[in-house]
């Protein structure tokens, strides 16, 4: 390419797919190839402007070869992954503010686009906090905790494909891992409590973790269920499965509602929110954490909640599927699975509106003796259904 | 008659099926958002629109400069001592005493409006009264004025009195202002005429009852009953305190 | 100085020890068994609950002693909001303290300007007319109700429940609207005078005041269904911060904790004062003595009160425009002693007057219900858990400006 006619030498949105150094196998994904456009573009204008000044140099063809496209689009990808995620969880945000305020007899945030910049503003102004060091405990556990608890909440976020072209990976045991990664948060919650150096956090933290852990056998009794019932780990078959059949909310209904209200524990979020209830007594896990860092926590918790409906939606809902036109839908599957996160989210507020704080002892009864016998309950049903031949 | 409530909870347990364990505050909620989704909430946007306030709401004090005569009855009764009279030039130029309130001791109690023989302090509905300093916050009496004064702002002090009410009488009502009136003790009396000076309604008057050994005439003050405000003025200025408020009840 | 450094970390009383070859002393409070254990730290501690708490309940400390999870002292400490209010009403004119009166409780203002006109006019003999009396009493039930529905709100607060703080807040307004109507201002009211009240009930008062009463009714169904339906509320409720009838009495413990507890007394009933007699109310008293019961009484008399306003518009109504409210005062009270109380929302308010001739009372003494109840505190506190604390504390419905006058 050393004498060009016009920028379009360089850029000429080739398919994806036909890059040898495709990373997805042979299943399209829209997000890649968005960044791939994209990267065509950013990558091609500035091989063209360095072309324009050094005509036949060989870094303007290493910038839009195969190897660097496929790199670069990649690094894109991640990007344009991680925003969609953050802004959804904005939304959420948004969305339990308003809602909150209507339940309430009153409006929710009205400046800025309807209420939605201010929680931009909020989450930004928890930058302009000071920063506590505690001088006794262990700022390194501190610090890699709390960095541990928002990172694997965020890689699970990004992990849930919000429909069959929008997807990181496609694994066959992608629910497992999710939930793998999402029960790791006790561990973090227990050390970084211990970390503080502080009687009240440590017990704080045995607290809030003793009943996350509590809430998750529940959780995954559930979703071995719905494997189950449709046969495999893979988001994907699942959400097939729930096409060609019904939705899992119909067998599965006590399970909807067990696992809905241990979603809602595990969120940390009212009736069962003991970190910031209990800190009129006993302060919480958070209580050294300023700043930016609880922040992050407060974000990582709505994470986890947008996690918990998302799974809600997959598991029970029928993902990204309309209920009649499912294999025609194919203008924008994502938003319909937003949609149904959205409104599982909308339930949860609801219950957070209705009711109390509930107490410790009540919390730790309720998950073991009540909620880990209805989730049995609900498997052998859905054994019966099975054997019975029914799916 | 029935206590309604407290028949229905009160052994604190569900009767029926239908209070299942988190079922009705759930439903109670769900109620409410809808209405509110559908009709406004029941919010005011506050500085965009503002609440109604009916006219006697009692907001900062108000004065009218001209009806006011000074008599000193709002510093005289003010709990928080935020009033105090100041000489100020009045329209014609002439040197007279006007209230001057301090907002920022100001307890919005509305005693001053109440006990104003000529309505000249009033309540207004104004509360934004934020300033920067707190020397902004003291009123002077022509900063007091507002000009949206309706009658349902001015402060009416009606009462009845016991005898009216003891001997059936019980509907008449008099103003506050024209029921008490101060009484002269003669023999104390030096006519040194303060009381006429500080009378603020004019109501007294200097007659002759005589002449003294030394030929001077012998001036004992007539109060007019009829303006008199029982403002207590001419009571506090008599240096032999020779005049005293008579109370009828 | 080697010596020093190692016992720099162990407490005196154990240095003494160590040095004279023993093991160290066990303290006296320590639930303990063995030396060993003595070592450890597993002392009762004591939480303070600082003047700054979540619970918006005013300016309190509150200190306790737990023994891992349960309650076993308790120490209430007050007068962060001692302003020398019975000082100040020595020098200030028997109207001017009307305005101090509101203060004294902020949200019951009503109910303390009528008990210290009503102290007025004790010592001075003299009988209000009788519409000032009804207007009292409806002014007294409006008051009666907004407090309560401030302590509602409280109540959804400490429980977890934003939602019904909101609803019970915003029923309030609509009675601190009626409160305007009224005599103009929301809160601290300068409404009643020593021989009847400030002014007459203004135009179309009744036909307001019945609406806000319907209105009220159906909405206050609705919070309780809210607050009061669901196995999280009760379980914190009942059976918890029980305290026997006989220590309650003893204790001094007046007003609907006291009714919660089976102590069938209320002065409006028992010891009427402005026509109380003359309106038909009943009294709800309950005998299981938790925290359930104290709020079942409250909530309760917002529905007895509305009855009693409904009932005393109709005889204002029946009196006329023209019947006297207001009977003029002398400006000095005769020497003597006076006393009256009232049913405060809280409880039971007394202030009892000396007089010395002038126009200024020589001594004027105030009894505050809640200086007493939360003086109970340890009763009600023993043996429960950490957790359940502000639920009981929420149930007394404290208001610090009369506390600490």
């Amino acid at each position: 390419m050393t004498s060009y006619q016009s920028i379009l030498d360089w850029i000429n949105y080739p398919d994806p797919m036909i890059n040898p150094y495709y990373p997805f196998g042979d299943i399209y994904n829209l997000p890649y190839d968005i960044c791939y456009k994209l990267w065509e573009i950013i990558g091609g204008t500035i091989a063209w402007l360095i072309n324009l000044i050094f005509p036949g140099n060989s870094v303007s063809t290493w910038l839009v070869c195969d190897m660097t496209t496929n790199f670069f689009a990649l690094i894109l990808f991640m990007v344009v992954i991680f925003l969609v995620v953050f802004v959804g969880v904005l939304i959420s945000l948004w969305e339990e503010r308003k809602v909150l305020g209507r339940a309430m007899d009153r409006r929710g945030t009205m400046i800025g686009m309807m209420g939605f910049l201010q929680c931009v503003a909020d989450g930004f102004k928890t930058f302009m906090k000071d920063n506590i060091q505690t001088k006794k405990g262990d700022n390194m556990t501190y610090i890699w905790t709390v960095s541990l608890i928002i990172g694997t909440s965020m890689l699970i976020a990004c992990m849930i494909p919000l429909s069959d072209r929008w997807f990181v990976v496609n694994y066959d045991t992608g629910l497992l891992i999710i939930m793998a990664l999402y029960a790791l948060a006790p561990f973090f919650i227990l050390v970084s409590g211990w970390s503080q150096n502080n009687k009240y956090s440590l017990i704080g933290g045995i607290r809030a973790a003793e009943m996350m852990v509590a809430y998750e056998v529940p959780m995954l009794i559930i979703i071995a269920t719905a494997s189950l019932l449709a046969g495999s780990f893979n988001i994907g078959d699942i959400v097939q499965a729930q096409y060609d059949t019904m939705p899992y909310i119909i067998p599965m209904c006590i399970g909807f509602v067990t696992f809905f209200l241990c979603a809602t524990a595990e969120a940390e979020r009212s009736p069962f929110d003991l970190a910031e209830a209990e800190s009129e007594l006993v302060e919480g896990w958070q209580t050294e954490y300023a700043g930016m860092k609880w922040g992050l926590i407060m974000l990582a918790d709505y994470m986890r909640g947008y996690v918990s409906c998302a799974m809600i939606t997959i598991l029970f809902l029928g993902g990204w599927d309309l209920p009649f036109i499912g294999d025609l839908n194919n203008v924008m599957p994502e938003i319909v699975f937003l949609l149904k996160t959205w409104f599982v989210f909308f339930l949860m507020i609801m219950l957070r509106c209705a009711v109390g704080r509930v107490r410790t002892d009540t919390i730790l009864n309720l998950g073991w003796k009540v909620f880990m016998p209805l989730s049995i309950v609900n498997l052998m049903i859905v054994l019966i259904l099975k054997v019975g031949g029914i799916f | 008659m029935t206590m309604d409530y407290l028949d229905k909870y009160r052994d604190g347990r569900h009767k029926s099926w239908k209070d299942l364990w988190i079922m009705k505050p759930i439903v109670v909620v769900t109620k409410v958002f809808n209405k509110t989704v559908v009709h406004r909430p029941v919010t005011v946007l506050y500085p965009y629109e503002s609440l109604w306030e009916p006219d006697n709401y009692r907001g900062r004090p108000a004065l009218d400069f001209n009806k006011c005569i000074g008599c000193g009855m709002c510093v005289r009764m003010c709990p928080c001592t935020a009033i105090i009279l100041v000489d100020c030039p009045d329209d014609e130029g002439n040197n007279v005493e006007r209230p001057q309130v301090n907002m920022g001791r100001c307890a919005f109690c509305g005693y001053c409006a109440e006990y104003c023989p000529e309505d000249a302090m009033t309540v207004t509905p104004i509360v934004e009264l934020a300033e920067y300093t707190r020397s902004d916050l003291i009123y002077g009496p022509r900063r007091l004025a507002y000009d949206h004064t309706t009658e349902g702002m001015k402060v009416k002090l009606e009462e009845t009195l016991i005898s009216d009410y003891k001997a059936g009488n019980g509907e008449k009502r008099y103003l506050h202002s024209k029921i008490d009136r101060p009484e002269l003790e003669s023999s104390k009396c030096i006519s040194c005429k303060k009381c006429f000076k500080v009378c603020p309604a004019k109501a007294i008057v200097m007659t002759e009852h005589g002449k003294n050994a030394k030929g001077r005439p012998i001036l004992w003050p007539e109060i007019n009953n009829e303006t008199c405000v029982s403002c207590n003025n001419c009571v506090d200025a008599c240096p032999k305190q020779a005049l005293h408020m008579k109370e009828v009840l | 100085m080697a010596e020093e450094e190692k016992t720099m970390n162990v407490s005196q009383l154990d240095a003494e020890a160590l040095a004279q070859g023993g093991v160290p002393e066990l303290r006296k409070d320590d639930v303990m068994f063995d030396a060993e254990t003595a070592k450890m730290d597993t002392d009762q501690m004591w939480i303070t609950m600082g003047p700054q708490h979540p619970f918006s309940h005013g300016l309190w400390t509150l200190k306790i002693k737990v023994d891992g999870e349960k309650v076993t002292d308790a120490i209430p400490v007050v007068g962060y909001l001692h302003r020398g209010w019975e000082k100040e009403a020595e020098n200030r004119t028997y109207p001017k303290i009307i305005p101090m009166a509101d203060r004294l409780c902020y949200a019951s203002s009503m109910m303390y300007t009528h008990l210290y006109c009503m102290t007025c006019e004790n010592a001075l003999g003299l009988e209000v007319p009788e519409k000032a009396k009804y207007i009292r009493v409806v002014a007294d039930e409006i008051n009666r109700l907004q407090s309560h529905l401030m302590w509602l709100a409280a109540v959804g607060t400490d429980l977890g429940n934003f939602t019904g703080f909101l609803w019970a807040s915003r029923e309030r307004e609509f009675w601190m609207d009626m409160n305007i109507r009224l005599c103009g201002a929301r809160m601290t009211t300068n409404y009643p005078r020593i021989g009847g009240v400030r002014n007459d009930t203004p135009e179309l008062f009744d036909r307001d005041i019945i609406r806000c009463c319907d209105h009220f009714e159906k909405n206050l169904w609705d919070i309780i269904g809210l607050i009061d339906d669901n196995t999280t509320f009760t379980s914190r409720m009942i059976g918890n911060g029980i305290i026997s009838r006989e220590r309650c009495a003893n204790l001094g413990i007046t007003g609907p904790a006291a009714r919660g507890t089976g102590i069938d007394f209320d002065i409006r009933r028992d010891d009427p004062y402005d026509n109380y007699d003359k309106i038909d109310f009943d009294v709800p008293v309950l005998n299981t003595g938790d925290s359930y019961a104290r709020y079942m009484v409250r909530v309760e008399e917002m529905f007895q009160a509305c009855k009693i306003i409904r009932q005393g518009m109709a005889k204002i109504k029946a009196l006329g425009k023209n019947a006297p409210y207001r009977l003029k005062a002398p400006t000095c009270i005769p020497e003597g002693r006076s006393f009256a109380r009232i049913e405060d929302c809280r409880g039971e308010a007394s202030m009892y007057m000396v007089s010395d001739g002038t126009d200024k009372p020589y001594r004027l003494k105030v009894r505050s219900p809640i200086f007493v109840n939360v003086s109970s505190s340890k009763d009600l506190l023993e043996g429960c858990r950490i957790a359940d604390v502000p639920a009981i504390m929420a149930m007394l419905d404290m208001c610090l400006g009369e506390t600490d006058r």
